[in-house]
């Protein structure tokens, strides 16, 4: 295995330990928030709110502006 | 949003329009800044206490050194004004958790249950044929992103289109679990960047994020797919 895949690997990985984790939230009674949660309680704060919605918007921007 | 009396904070907001004048009109605890540059600064260190500061703050340090510095100063930017905002009203609130965002009124929700969800499905896939349709880093590319982030912005700004229940606290062992595995897809994206030959040459041995979109995004298609998605992903954002 080279360093590309492992690179990709470590990747899905991370993918799959939200799937997981969001899975274990809403299909069963762990005690673990799901990801909506999360950002809900990210967001109550006007601080937060405008934060994580201007992440977003950078997320726009690294990938299609100038 | 369930919460049991009214602060500062919310009767601001219910006086929204009467204060513009400055002080004197019934919401004076609400517009009172630090006014000397000690005041401000200390407001600064007080905002500094809030994560999405720092998230922000390393988000506009990386981006900087990877090449788009512009982008790294609007970041900064919005960081600090951030921390500061954050700073003012914890000095104002000592003692107390931040001002929650406050919901909009019930008319609003209503309007908003009114307003078609398929008329917002055909202006999202409108937003991502039309943007996407525009090569990478182009001027019309890059005004129509900064134009609905602005938007987008500005409609959180102002709170939550509609009112949520609170909640209550989130699982300590649930949210540790999603930071771990969040902050570690993080990191991982990060050693990937430091391993590249510079930080702004790609890597096929140490891929970004980035450099595996690539292919994808170099296609019409598949820019108005990747965009519908940040489109959609925004919505969700605005409606928490």
């Amino acid at each position: 295995m080279n360093y590309h895949n492992v690179t990709i690997a470590g990747y899905v990985l991370a993918v799959a330990g939200i799937v997981l984790l969001q899975l274990l939230a809403t299909r069963t009674r762990a005690p673990i928030p799901s990801l909506g949660d999360l950002f809900t309680r990210a967001m109550r704060s006007r601080t937060g709110r405008v934060g994580v919605l201007v992440a977003w918007a950078w997320i726009g921007l690294h990938f299609f502006a100038r | 949003m369930s919460r049991a009396a009214p602060g500062p904070e919310d009767r601001h907001v219910q006086n929204r329009g009467t204060d513009s004048g400055g002080t004197a009109t019934g919401c004076a605890e609400a517009v009172v800044a630090p006014a000397r540059p000690a005041g401000r600064a200390l407001a600064a260190l007080a905002g500094l206490r809030t994560p999405v500061v720092w998230i922000l703050l390393a988000i506009a340090f990386f981006t900087s050194i990877s090449g788009k510095p512009v982008d790294g100063v609007l970041m900064l930017i919005v960081a600090v004004g951030l921390a500061w905002d954050a700073g003012r009203r914890a000095l104002r609130q000592p003692g107390g958790e931040e001002a929650v965002a406050p919901a909009r009124a019930d008319r609003r929700a209503v309007g908003r249950r009114r307003f078609p969800i398929l008329g917002l499905l055909a202006a999202g896939v409108v937003y991502a044929v039309v943007a996407g349709s525009f090569s990478r880093y182009s001027w019309p590319a890059t005004a129509g992103i900064i134009g609905l982030g602005t938007i987008v912005v500005l409609i959180g700004w102002h709170g939550p289109v509609r009112a949520r229940p609170d909640g209550g606290r989130l699982p300590v062992a649930g949210t540790l679990a999603w930071l771990v595995v969040l902050v570690a897809g993080c990191l991982w994206e990060l050693s990937a960047l430091l391993q590249q030959p510079s930080l702004t040459t790609d890597s096929y041995a140490h891929p970004t994020i980035s450099t595996l979109t690539d292919p994808l995004l170099a296609t019409s298609p598949g820019r108005m797919l990747i965009l519908f998605a940040w489109v959609a992903f925004g919505w969700y954002l605005v409606e928490r």
